[in-house]
C-alpha cells in the first residue's frame, strides 16, 4: 500500500500558515522516500481559491469548501478529516503544534485509534518507517519515537522545524464534499479575535524578549521598534507577563510559548530554567544583560555585557542599517 | 455536581535527568510536582464547589505509587477524594492508553464535569484531555481562560483560539482543558495539607476497568520510544568586546551577519 502522506493546512485570515508550508516541502521529502504522494488538505469557506498557494507545494490538494467550516471547530473539521482519512487512508497525517493542532489531531487520534506524537521537531526516515524527534523535559532530553503503522499516524511539528522548500509541483485539485457535524452540545457564541499586524510568536523568525532588566512595560517600545524593523515579535518572560508589563500570549517559556526562531535576542533576561526551556531551540541566541553571571549567557552564542537601555537605540539603528541594505 | 479532575505528576522543572548508559531510559532526580497547568483545574473546581451546592471533587491520575504525592496536593487544595490509577503495567508512554484508562475510570465513576490541565509540562503532548472526550463521547474544550457554570446543566466557557477568544456554551457532561490565566491557584491552608497528609487514597487496578485489557498493556503501546540522546550543546558563549554600546552593537552584528549567517 502506498504511504501517502498527508498535511493539513491551517488557515489565519484566509491565508495559508508558515508553519503548513513547512509541512509540506517536509512532507514531499516524506512521500519522495516511500514513493507516494503527498496531499494538501485544504478546509473551510470559500477557500477554493487558496488552493493556488499550496499546489506547488502538493502532489494533491483536497479542497472541502462547505459554509460550516467557515469557523474552526473540532466537531467539524473532525467530522470532515474522518471521512477523508477514511476514504484515503493515508500513512501519516501532519499538523502544527498549534492552538488548532493541539485541539484537533488528539480528537481525531483517538477516533481511529491511532498513534498520535505531538510536539515533535524532526523526522528521520528509514528503509521501512519513520523515526519521530520529541524534545521532553523542556528540551533537556531529545527522545526518538516509533508509531504501530496499523492506522494512519498522527504528528504534530512545532513551527520552525523545517524549512520551506520553494515549490515546483502543480498538485491536482480535488473537491470533496463530506458532513461538517455539529455536536449539538456545544454552540460557539462568538469568537474575539484581535485584529494584529504582527506575526504570530511561534512562526516568527525574529523574536527580541524583554525580561525584567527592563524596568517598566514603556521600555518594551524600543524592543516593538527593533522587532517591526526585522519583521518579528516581541517576547517576554514570565516576571514581565505576571507584572501585567505584556500579555500573556507574549510569554516565552515553559508556562508560556515554545519558540525556535532563527534568531531570538533576550534583553535583561536572567535566564531561569522556566524561560530557556521555551527558547533553547532557537537557531542563533544573543543575550543582553549587564550581569556577565546572568545564566542566560550558558544559552547564548552571542552575549553582550552591557546595559540593556545604552545598548539597544544603537541596536535599533544598526539593525535598520542592515535592512536598508537588502 | 461531580467534578472529576485528571492530573499528572511531572518532574520539576529544575530536576537534574539523567540519560542512562544505554540510552533507553532516564533516571530523575527526586522532585516531582502537580503538572503546572492542572492547578488551575483544581482551583477552577473549588470556585465552583465554593459557589454551588453539592459539589464533589474527585481528581485522579495514572502512575506509580509515587504519584500519589500530586494527589495529596490536591487534596490539600481542597479535592474531596482521589485515586491513584495503577500504571506499573500499562502503556504509560502511549496517550491512546491513558486515555483509554481514565476515560474508563471516568465511566465507572460517574462525572458531570472533567478538568484537566491544558497540557503536561513535561512531554508538552497536550493529548490525553480531548482523546478521553473522545472515547467518552462528550465534547471538550481546550485551554479555558474563563468559566461560568450557567446552571447544573451548562456552562459557558472562554478558551483560547487562533488569534483570540472563543466563546461556548456547552451542555454537561463535557470536558475542559485548562490555561494559564483561568484563576489564581491557591497556596493550600496547613488545614488542607494535615487533612491530605490523613487521606487514604485508594489505588484502582485498570484490570478491573471496563476497557479491552489487550488496548491498554505495555505491548500494546502504539508509541515506543527508540532512545533518549542529550540536546545538541550550544558552544561556549562568545562575549562581543567593544568600548563603547557602539563598538559593541557593530561587532556583534558583524559576527551575526559573517558567522553566524542570521541577518
Amino acid at each position: 500500500m502506498a504511504k501517502d502522506i498527508f498535511v493539513f493546512v491551517e488557515l489565519k485570515e484566509g491565508a495559508v500558515r508558515k508553519v503548513s508550508l513547512e509541512l509540506l516541502s517536509k512532507g514531499k521529502e516524506i512521500a519522495g522516500h516511500f514513493s507516494s504522494s503527498l496531499y494538501a488538505v485544504l478546509i473551510g469557506h470559500n477557500v477554493k481559491g487558496i488552493a493556488a498557494t499550496v499546489q506547488p507545494y502538493s502532489d494533491k490538494v483536497i479542497v472541502i469548501d462547505n459554509e460550516g467550516l467557515a469557523e474552526y471547530r473540532w466537531d467539524t473539521y473532525a467530522s470532515v478529516l474522518e471521512g477523508i482519512l477514511r476514504k484515503y487512508n493515508p500513512y501519516a497525517v501532519l499538523g502544527g503544534s498549534t492552538v488548532t493542532g493541539k485541539d484537533l489531531f488528539p480528537r481525531l487520534a483517538a477516533r481511529f485509534g491511532s498513534a498520535i506524537v505531538s510536539d515533535a521537531v524532526g523526522i528521520d526516515l528509514h528503509d521501512s518507517g519513520i523515526k519521530i524527534k520529541k524534545p521532553l523535559f523542556g528540551g533537556k532530553v531529545i527522545s526518538w519515537i516509533t508509531c504501530s503503522e496499523d492506522s494512519a499516524i498522527f504528528i504534530t511539528f512545532r513551527p520552525n522545524s523545517f524549512g520551506i522548500e520553494k515549490g515546483s509541483l502543480n498538485g491536482e485539485v480535488i473537491e470533496e464534499q463530506f458532513e461538517a457535524a455539529k455536536d449539538p452540545k456545544m454552540n460557539l457564541a462568538g469568537t474575539e479575535k484581535h485584529v494584529s499586524e504582527k506575526v504570530d510568536l511561534q512562526e516568527a523568525d525574529f523574536i527580541i524578549c524583554g525580561g525584567r532588566g527592563m524596568k517598566g512595560p514603556e521600555h518594551f517600545q524600543v524592543l516593538e521598534e527593533i522587532a517591526g524593523i526585522m519583521g518579528g515579535r516581541v517576547g517576554a518572560s514570565r516576571a514581565v507577563v505576571d507584572s501585567k508589563w505584556r500579555e500573556y500570549e507574549d510569554q516565552v517559556g515553559k508556562s508560556g510559548k515554545t519558540v525556535s526562531p532563527k534568531l531570538y535576542i533576550g534583553c535583561g533576561i536572567s535566564g531561569a530554567l522556566h524561560h530557556t526551556m521555551g527558547m533553547d531551540t532557537s537557531k542563533v541566541i544573543v543575550a543582553i544583560n549587564k550581569d556577565p553571571n546572568a545564566p542566560i549567557f550558558h544559552y547564548a552564542d552571542y552575549g553582550i555585557v552591557d546595559d540593556a537601555f545604552a545598548v539597544l537605540p544603537v541596536l535599533r539603528e544598526a539593525l535598520k542599517k542592515t535592512r536598508e541594505e537588502i | 455536581m461531580n467534578i472529576l479532575i485528571f492530573i499528572k505528576q511531572v518532574a520539576d522543572t529544575e530536576a537534574r535527568i539523567i540519560i542512562k548508559g544505554d540510552h533507553k531510559s532516564l533516571e530523575i532526580e527526586n522532585k516531582y510536582n502537580m503538572n503546572f497547568f492542572d492547578e488551575f483545574a483544581v482551583e477552577e473546581a473549588m470556585r465552583i464547589k465554593e459557589k454551588n451546592k453539592d459539589v464533589q471533587i474527585t481528581v485522579c491520575t495514572i502512575g506509580s505509587q509515587k504519584a500519589v504525592e500530586a494527589l495529596r496536593t490536591a487534596i490539600a487544595m481542597g479535592a474531596d477524594r482521589a485515586f491513584l490509577l495503577d500504571g506499573s503495567k500499562a502503556a504509560t508512554n502511549d496517550p491512546l492508553a491513558i486515555s483509554r484508562i481514565l476515560s474508563a475510570f471516568a465511566k465507572k465513576e460517574g462525572f458531570d464535569m472533567i478538568l484537566c490541565g491544558r497540557q503536561a509540562i513535561d512531554d508538552e503532548s497536550a493529548n490525553v484531555g480531548a482523546m478521553a472526550a473522545e472515547f467518552l463521547g462528550i465534547p471538550h474544550v481546550s485551554a479555558i481562560l474563563k468559566m461560568e457554570v450557567v446552571d447544573g446543566n451548562a456552562v459557558k466557557v472562554e478558551n483560547e483560539i487562533e488569534g483570540g477568544r472563543g466563546i461556548f456554551e456547552v451542555k454537561l457532561p463535557a470536558l475542559f482543558t485548562t490555561q494559564k490565566g483561568l484563576n489564581e491557584p491557591r497556596v493550600p491552608l496547613i488545614t488542607g495539607v494535615m487533612k491530605a497528609m490523613k487521606a487514604s487514597i485508594p489505588v484502582v487496578d485498570p484490570a478491573t476497568l471496563d476497557i479491552p485489557q489487550e488496548a491498554v498493556a505495555a505491548e500494546a503501546s502504539k508509541v515506543t520510544i527508540l532512545s533518549y540522546e542529550s540536546p545538541q550543546e550550544r558552544p561556549p558563549v562568545k562575549i562581543i568586546e567593544g568600548e563603547t554600546p557602539e563598538e559593541k552593537v557593530k561587532n556583534l552584528v558583524k559576527a551575526l551577519k559573517e558567522d553566524a549567517k542570521a541577518l
